[in-house]
């Protein structure tokens, strides 16, 4: 990455901001693996693992798979939030390998929630 | 993809397998498929969705309608009715309708809904590896602000504005410090973060470097601005390798952004930054240690002055500041002081990050605005605590913070008010305790953690923390001694005073806490050699032993029933109870609270195992006891307390004379339990074994009336007053004295006297306790059409007994929660109706519980004929107290002398039961009779300068097997009569357990008692 000025700062914010907000191109979901100490420490990296092995399985392209610190509900851990473009992201609590590659499969790829797993639907309010 | 109108997500779990799930499922597709659904609806089996006992579970989406107990057989109704006609199926909701939102908004939650994100705004939202989301969300702009449009002194008047004070324990002034070092002369100047993290407990600095890394960055360049230094260190312990990793790869594309290093953002400001690995030691999170640390020598700290604003790392100018004050410092530049202002308390403001952790539901890290009640932290955010126990404290600040205890739930969480209650706020690490924690125990804990972590460079603390760790050892191992508080204090305060840092000063600090709050426990140990608690094993074979207040011998009888001696059992269960039979039904059972069966599924079901071996053994004989003393005791009340002492008095020889004003002895067993739970002639006979002994029972005599105290005081050597709390208390609203309005009391002494009261057709019993139940569900029992219980409170807070509130559930009494009566009204003086308010619960009171607050126009009528008072119980003197020389309480219960159990103020006059300690259980009476037995005798014989006496007590060989397997199995269930038979008459409502049930119940003791030598 080259040097930034406060105009590039500027600049890429704007671009992110768009591709965080999942409003590019033709992808369908974005998922979250939380991975704090916290997370690994319950299992995250075997979700993470197990997810990445669904996506191959399924040949999909369009699924972007991101991690993220933790979320402060560590007793809930593994946590994975999945975004479905143009919909609320929902968080699932405990997951483990076989809850994952059914979230994936049920969720991501055929739109139903995968209610009993969920904890919440949504994101926190930052004021 | 197709798309479906609606999914039907069927629980395929184990548990909804085995009540049906899959012959629902098959039912359900054919049920669609016929009526030609099955391209609309999608029928989705799940996984086990945790509600398992009322499965098999169905949940409707999108309306997300969860239906419960679905068989094959309800399918057809269910399809025609949800999804032909549109009209959920109320029969198979949960209570319930569950309509609408079946998922709670994040911001519903309120886990999530009570914080306050500034430090932890990027908290599961950004990639921590990547510095393009991090600048997404505004990251490096205070930084650029900072850099371009401001000088020093405007940062450092920014941040002191803001009135950001330091994360890390001690709250100094973020700002001030920064000053400090902007005016120290000088052209090499240090900009350190302390990560230090050490507290047992805490760990928001973690979550921070590994979820926000780019945010301390961030901070460290604008301190770095403020006070003109060109290089930093991020002191970062080496056990927290993720954060160490996340932080390396921030700082290197920081750097080929540009972020760092030099001329950045081409502004010409230069500043490098170093992470230095720290080996975990607890004293290098002190400042001036952590620096001698960097410097490559042993991390051990150095006096002040100098401070490090004027001499730091490399005797240089440097500011260190912990990692959430460095993370809240870009948002303060960006958004302005006056917007972090904005939230906290007068003299602390902004947010802090507690990491919450402990016996509370929801373990996490919590972000919330400065002055947030402690009891919304715990109970709101935290969930409350865990498997329905108690809180008892909370420890603030780890080994050199205090614990907070229940009476302070109310207490704002800022730097001064936890000051002011003992603790510090420390870096936030904030440990739930319930009432299985011991306060001794904790201190002896903190002790030891900050005697290892002493680094012995100065006498006070290296030797002290030694010095005061010996001493609270030897409290909890028994060997405490009078004298050991005083002597902690004075170590205490030598520690305090004179240690060389931060970690010495502090370390006193949860030994005077608990001394503060928990003095008592400290006593219990030393004097009466008991851990309230049940932690400290010294002082117990057993835990449920020890919670027992009469010590009965849990394990013996136990194993008794498993090797089939009953008669063995009953001999055990009476050398601590003469009332065996009656415990097995009534007790509240505190030795199963302590059971440590609990912590692999639950407690083992020791009452029904005692009314097992009462039910099925034959009575041992009993012969009558030998007079050998010429002493003469009177005792007065025949209830559980004076029956234990009149029994315990006469075994040790004594001519014992028992008053009772009421024709047939028992007291409150007997005119207070009604025979649904306690039939008549299990009481006879446990209360004739007793008499039997030669016990001289003169019934139908009122002290003070038919008798004189003054002449029982010359006749008798001891009296032993255990009159009870008789008399139910009033509730003093207007109307109170209308006919049918009735004490608790005197409603259930009238319906044991046999004299059948008439109830009315509508009663409402007002109250929570024990009484209020009993009185609930006799009305019930005498033709009442229907019963309501008025609480003002919620269930969890009801005193009332679990199983007897679900008792009365069942046989069709309601609860009114949250309400209490305003007044009753009536017509020719005999009530028509009570007229009550409704309820919220405001803050916490002393006893942990929120205070009920009524709720302006909130008032109700409940159209009844008679209400029932349950709301407390006093105690009538038979005499004058103050005259006879006896101190009374203000609560007007008989006060004892200190040092003693049940000696009163006056010579030779002993007191026990309820009217000392205020309405008790069974059990409680019992052990308050045998002390005074025990105190008793020991005067007499103190008096005529005789040996202590000795029991002599028969010899059981107790079985030594252990199941070397244990095997989760769930607790025996005791059988019951179903509830249409047993509201009409009096019977038992508890059945026996068979032999079988009783013998697996048995075996599920995981037998304490046995120690391998």
């Amino acid at each position: 990455m080259a040097k930034l000025t406060i105009a590039d700062l500027k600049k890429i914010k704007d671009k992110v901001h768009a591709e965080t907000a999942l409003r590019l191109g033709d992808r369908r979901a974005r998922v979250t693996v939380h991975m704090g100490t916290c997370g690994i420490a319950s299992g995250a990296r075997e979700v993470m693992g197990a997810l990445l092995g669904a996506i191959e399985e399924a040949g999909v392209s369009d699924v972007v798979v991101t991690t993220s610190g933790c979320m402060g509900l560590c007793s809930r851990e593994p946590l994975v939030t999945v975004e479905i473009i143009g919909q609320e992201p929902i968080k699932y609590e405990c997951v483990n390998p076989n809850k994952m590659r059914q979230i994936f499969k049920r969720h991501v790829l055929e739109g139903e929630v995968q209610a009993p797993f969920v904890l919440a639907r949504g994101t926190e309010i930052v004021k | 993809m197709k798309v479906f109108r609606s999914h039907i997500l069927i629980c395929g779990g184990t548990g909804c397998h085995a009540s049906g799930s899959l012959e629902a499922k098959k039912a359900l597709l054919a049920e669609l498929d016929k009526r030609g659904l099955a391209g609309e609806i999608k029928v989705v089996e799940t996984g086990c969705n945790g509600f398992c006992a009322m499965g098999p579970v169905m949940v409707v989406y999108p309306e997300g309608v969860m239906y419960m107990m679905v068989q094959a057989g309800d399918i057809p109704e269910l399809v025609e009715e949800h999804f032909v006609k549109g009209r959920v199926l109320k029969r198979l909701l949960y209570k319930e309708p569950l309509t609408g939102e079946a998922i709670p908004t994040m911001q519903e939650i309120p886990f999530f809904a009570l914080q306050d994100l500034r430090v932890l705004r990027n908290r599961g939202i950004i990639d921590p590896e990547k510095i393009e989301e991090y600048i997404a969300r505004d990251g490096y702009a205070g930084m650029a602000k900072a850099l371009t449009e401001m000088t020093p002194d405007a940062i450092i008047k920014e941040v002191m504005d803001s009135g950001l004070r330091g994360r890390g324990g001690a709250g100094f002034p973020t700002g001030l410090k920064w000053r400090f070092a902007s005016q120290s002369p000088g052209d090499i100047k240090y900009v350190l973060c302390n990560a230090d993290e050490g507290d047992p407990g805490a760990f928001m600095d973690r979550s921070v470097l590994e979820a926000d890394p780019h945010a301390v960055l961030e901070g460290m360049v604008i301190a770095a601005k403020a006070i003109g230094s060109h290089q930093g260190y991020i002191y970062c312990r080496a056990e927290y390798p993720l954060a160490i990793h996340r932080l390396n790869i921030a700082i290197d594309q920081a750097k080929e952004a540009g972020l760092l290093g030099s001329d950045i953002l081409g502004t010409g400001f230069d500043f490098d930054l170093e992470i230095y690995q720290g080996a975990g030691a607890f004293v290098c999170g002190e400042e001036t240690a952590l620096m001698t640390s960097i410097e490559g020598k042993r991390g051990m700290p150095r006096p002040r002055p100098p401070f490090p604003a004027i001499a730091g790392l490399w005797q240089r100018p440097s500011i260190l500041n912990n990692v959430e004050t460095l993370a809240n410092v870009g948002q303060i530049i960006l958004r302005g002081a006056a917007w972090y202002a904005g939230v906290g308390t007068t003299k602390s403001k902004g947010t802090k990050v507690f990491a919450l952790t402990g016996d509370v539901n929801n373990i996490g890290l919590v972000e919330v605005p400065m002055g947030t009640p402690l009891g919304t932290i715990v109970y709101d955010i935290g969930g409350g605590i865990a498997k329905g126990k108690k809180f008892k404290a909370a420890q603030l600040g780890g080994p050199s913070g205090g614990m907070i205890p229940i009476q302070h739930l109310n207490a704002p969480v800022d730097y001064e008010k936890v000051a002011e209650l003992g603790a510090i706020m420390g870096s936030g690490g904030l440990i739930v305790m319930n009432e299985d924690s011991c306060a001794v125990d904790m201190a002896r804990f903190f002790m030891d953690f900050c005697k290892d972590e002493s680094c012995g460079k100065c006498t006070p603390c290296r030797a002290g923390t030694q010095k005061m760790l010996e001493i609270l050892t030897n409290i909890c191992n028994g060997k405490g001694k009078e004298g050991d508080i005083e002597k902690l204090e004075k170590w205490a305060n030598v520690i305090k005073n004179t240690a060389l840092c931060g970690l010495g000063q502090t370390a006193p600090n949860p030994v005077l806490s608990t001394l503060r709050y928990f003095r008592d426990e400290y006593e219990a140990h030393i004097r009466e050699k008991r851990c309230p608690a049940v932690v400290c094993s010294a002082f117990f074979k057993t835990p449920c032993m020890h919670a027992c207040p009469i010590n009965m011998d849990i394990p013996s009888y136990l194993a008794l029933i498993k090797a089939d001696r009953l008669e063995d059992a009953y001999k055990v269960l009476l050398k601590t109870n003469p009332f065996p039979s009656i415990c097995g039904r009534v007790c509240n059972h505190k030795c199963e609270t302590k059971c440590r069966r609990s912590t692999v599924d639950e407690a083992v079901g020791i009452k029904h195992l005692k009314r097992y071996i009462t039910d099925n053994a034959a009575r041992p004989r009993l012969e009558k006891a030998q007079l050998t003393r010429k002493e003469k005791i009177a005792v007065i009340g025949a209830g559980p307390s004076g029956l234990t002492a009149a029994r315990d008095l006469a075994l040790r020889g004594y001519a014992v004379t028992l008053f009772d004003q009421f024709p047939e002895a028992g007291g409150m067993l007997r005119w207070g339990i009604p025979a649904y739970r306690l039939p008549r002639e299990i009481l006879d006979q446990e209360i004739s074994d007793i008499l039997a002994l030669g016990i001289e029972f003169r019934n139908n005599t009122k002290v003070g009336v038919d008798v004189a105290w003054e002449e029982l005081r010359v006749a008798y050597t001891a009296v032993y007053l255990a009159i009870g709390a008789q008399r139910s208390a009033r509730s003093g609203v207007e109307g109170d004295g209308l006919k049918g309005v009735d004490g608790a009391i005197e409603f259930l002494r009238e319906v044991n006297l046999g004299r059948k009261p008439k109830v009315g057709k509508r009663v409402a019993v007002v109250g929570g306790g024990n009484s209020a139940i009993d009185a609930a569900r006799s009305a019930l029992r005498l033709g009442a059409e229907t019963v309501t219980i008025v609480y003002r409170r919620l269930r969890e807070d009801m005193p009332a007994q679990d199983d007897e509130i679900h008792a009365a559930e069942a046989e069709g009494i309601k609860i009114e929660y949250l309400a209490a009566p305003v007044r009753f009204q009536g017509a020719d003086g005999r009530l028509q109706s009570a007229v009550c308010q409704r309820m919220a619960l405001g803050e916490f009171d002393a006893s942990g519980r929120k205070k009920p607050v009524p709720l302006i126009d909130s008032e109700f009528s409940l159209d009844v004929d008679q209400v029932i008072l349950a709301i407390g119980q006093e105690a009538i003197f038979p005499f004058d107290a103050g005259r006879a020389g006896i101190g009374v309480t203000r609560r007007k219960l008989i006060e004892v002398v200190k040092g003693s159990k049940t000696a009163t103020a006056a010579a030779m006059v002993f007191a026990g039961g309820d009217v000392v300690t205020g309405p008790d259980t069974v059990v409680g009476a019992v052990a308050a009779g045998h002390h005074a037995a025990a105190e008793i005798d020991a005067a007499i014989r103190l008096r005529n300068g005789e040996a202590p006496y000795v029991p002599v007590e028969e010899e059981i060989a107790i079985p030594m097997v252990v199941d070397e397997e244990t095997q989760e199995i769930a607790r025996v269930c005791i059988p019951e009569v179903a509830c249409l038979e047993r509201i009409k008459d009096f019977r038992e409502v508890e059945l026996g357990l068979s032999k079988e049930a009783a013998l697996a119940e048995a075996s599920r003791c995981l037998r304490c008692d046995i120690q391998i030598e």
